[in-house]
């Protein structure tokens, strides 16, 4: 099959390959700045986070928690200091030395977003944070789930933590070419999007930036050599927890 | 040319109008299980807050009510439910064939999977993990994965639909009360179909959507009846029906333009999204059927353009819409396929679209000519054993 293919996606892949900042020596390579980069109007945002604004203005210390399925809890880098909420706790640290930041981890994995809410009052509202960061979509667009519960399902979530004055932000589906061939993405992508833009909660574009990183082949997601895959995951965990920091940056001045 | 066993006489001649809506749905469906597929913005669920499968579960009970009814004044109850039921047993074995390619497209991709960070999301998908029970659970109508969806809906109209029809024939109302309170009390309650994995539902919830058949199968039983009031109701609707679809139009229009471009205002996202497909939503059927009432009245049954050339492929298509409906879930996996592992750039688009939609017209017309074939006698004295009527509902 992929033999197949690239002898299809030739010229395509040329043409990526020129475009790119750099080579294949980039998956072992540990991930710069560079390597992260993405365009600009991926990480365009008019969200804020007045909550988390308001604690970091003051000095005071942020909690927040990062719920989700195995990409949260950094399962293929093989542990929790490599996944991405960790990754955003230690670059919030750099950024904001006077606030002590706190980012509680509750991702478990081949959760749908349903089975998340109803860990809302043990796992989100117990640690009192101001900010949760909700990585969903996954499991539901695996298993199917019917896109109107989906929508209904976050647009409750999201009404819970509004209610409790806690900033929100989402963060979508991981990409990989070889798994969207199997599942239809697209559609639970926009109804997350879609719930974001109604509720001024800002999407977290984890599957297109994942996607331009496969096509600029930054990071190659598909046939890694089983040595390399703890690696190349630490890598884009890496990257995905500066991002989200620069983003909260941005929308808590 | 008449055979003894061929389909019993027509009392009018073949209304192209349902072939070629049915043909129009088909192809759109085709083109919008495709992600990422530029053409989804001008498929019928991109002009209203309806799509093609209500077009193509109404046109069923429309026509399974011309075709059987006929049976039935002709050939009696008997023929009628056995040619009903022999009809839901090939689209149970259509449904089986597309889910042993589904079983052969997923079980090939997550098997030879080499990826690290998806690895353990995607073990979610049930199917491999228990192979014996999924299988069961499909043969049951219970499992129904993406695009496995709407046959067993159809499976389930048809086995009732006998009943249906002989409602209809006592008193409309016999058969329409019944089912618009079903359809009130999924609404207002909720009900729905468990499904497999346990905590699913039916994607198509037929307690809802049997209200869509049956209100197609009662339109198609006044059709043989010849009443006047269809004439009468077409007229009255005019106006609500050209303002609702107006309106839906404009809003459906405007949310896929903020979709594009955020500073568009998406009118009353906030208030009517997410639109129930499931449970059939009164948005939905309401905006289905005004746009029924503008087809009732602008396109006449002889309009011209039905039967021009340009028209004939989509008719064939809607014509043998089974066949076509299997094909166009295969070539849509085809291209989804194509698109996510080479490329869904511009050229790609063009491609997987225009051969796609060629090859379902193509298809169609290759068994329209069959047919023909078959149908006629080959010489004076043989005798044609045909497939009877059920395979043109």
């Amino acid at each position: 099959m992929s033999v197949w293919r690239r002898s299809l996606a030739g010229p395509v892949i040329v043409m990526l390959m020129s475009m790119a900042v750099t080579g294949a020596s980039a998956v072992v390579a540990r991930a710069d700045s560079e390597d992260c980069a993405t365009p600009p109007e991926l990480t365009e945002t008019d969200a804020k986070l007045p909550h988390v604004a308001e604690r970091l203005n003051a000095h005071q210390p942020v909690t927040a928690v990062a719920i989700g399925g195995a990409s949260t809890i950094g399962q293929a880098a093989g542990s929790p200091d490599l996944s991405y909420p960790h990754r955003l706790e230690q670059n919030l640290a750099k950024d904001f030395p006077d606030s002590p930041v706190n980012i509680v981890n509750k991702g478990v994995p081949r959760q749908s977003a349903k089975q998340m809410v109803e860990r809302f009052p043990t796992d989100v509202f117990a640690e009192d944070p101001v900010l949760v960061v909700w990585e969903v979509g996954i499991t539901d667009a695996v298993r199917g789930t019917d896109i109107e519960e989906f929508a209904q399902t976050l647009q409750n979530g999201v009404e819970e933590l509004k209610n409790r004055a806690i900033d929100a932000i989402f963060v979508d589906m991981q990409f990989s070419r070889s798994s969207t061939t199997v599942i239809n993405f697209e559609d639970y992508l926009k109804t997350l999007h879609r719930v974001g833009d109604l509720a001024e909660i800002y999407v977290f574009p984890r599957f297109e930036m994942m996607r331009y990183w496969s096509e600029q082949n930054v990071f190659n997601f598909d046939d890694v050599a089983a040595e390399d895959r703890a690696k190349l995951a630490a890598q884009v965990y890496d990257c995905l927890g500066r991002k989200l920091a620069q983003t909260i940056r941005r929308a808590a001045p | 040319m008449k055979t003894a066993s061929g389909p019993p006489a027509r009392a009018a001649p073949r209304d192209l109008r349902l072939d070629f809506f049915r043909g129009v749905a088909l192809i759109c469906i085709f083109i919008d299980h495709i992600p990422e597929n530029y053409l989804t913005y001008f498929t019928l669920s991109a002009i209203g807050f309806s799509d093609a499968a209500e077009v193509f579960i109404f046109i069923s009970g429309f026509t399974a009510a011309l075709v059987y009814g006929r049976a039935l004044a002709m050939r009696g109850v008997l023929i009628a439910v056995v040619q009903v039921w022999r009809r839901a047993w090939q689209l149970y074995v259509a449904h089986i064939f597309l889910f042993v390619i589904f079983i052969a497209e997923v079980s090939y991709t997550v098997k030879t999977f080499n990826n690290p960070m998806y690895n353990e999301e995607m073990g979610v998908g049930d199917f491999l993990e228990h192979p014996h029970i999924a299988v069961v659970q499909a043969l049951m109508l219970q499992f129904q994965p993406t695009f496995l969806d709407i046959l067993p809906l159809y499976i389930v109209m048809l086995l009732i639909f006998p009943a249906v029809l002989v409602c209809l024939r006592r008193h409309p109302s016999v058969a329409l009360i019944p089912s618009a309170l079903i359809y009130l009390e999924v609404q207002i309650f909720g009900v729905d179909m468990p499904a497999y994995p346990a905590g699913s539902v039916w994607t198509f919830n037929p307690l809802a959507w049997q209200f869509l058949f049956v209100l197609g199968a009662y339109l198609g039983h006044a059709e043989t009846t010849r009443s006047r009031n269809r004439e009468r109701i077409v007229a009255a609707a005019f106006w609500p029906a050209i303002a609702i679809a107006a309106a839906a139009l404009a809003i459906r229009v405007s949310w896929s333009f903020h979709g594009i471009w955020e500073a568009v205002p998406a009118l009353f996202l906030r208030e009517l999204w997410p639109i129930n497909k499931g449970n059939l939503s009164p948005i939905r059927l309401v905006s289905f059927f005004a746009l029924v009432m503008l087809v009732a009245r602008w396109v006449s049954p002889r309009s011209g353009f039905l039967r021009a050339a340009a028209a004939r492929p989509v008719v064939l298509c809607g014509r043998h819409s089974l066949e076509i409906f299997c094909l166009s879930i295969l070539l849509s996996a085809l291209g989804h396929f194509l698109m996510s592992e080479i490329s869904s750039g511009f050229t790609m688009q063009v491609a997987v679209n225009v051969v796609g939609i060629a090859t379902l017209c193509l298809t169609a017309g290759m068994l329209d000519w069959y047919r023909a074939v078959q149908r006629m006698p080959i010489a004076p004295t043989a005798k044609v054993i045909s497939e009877g009527s059920g395979g043109e509902e």
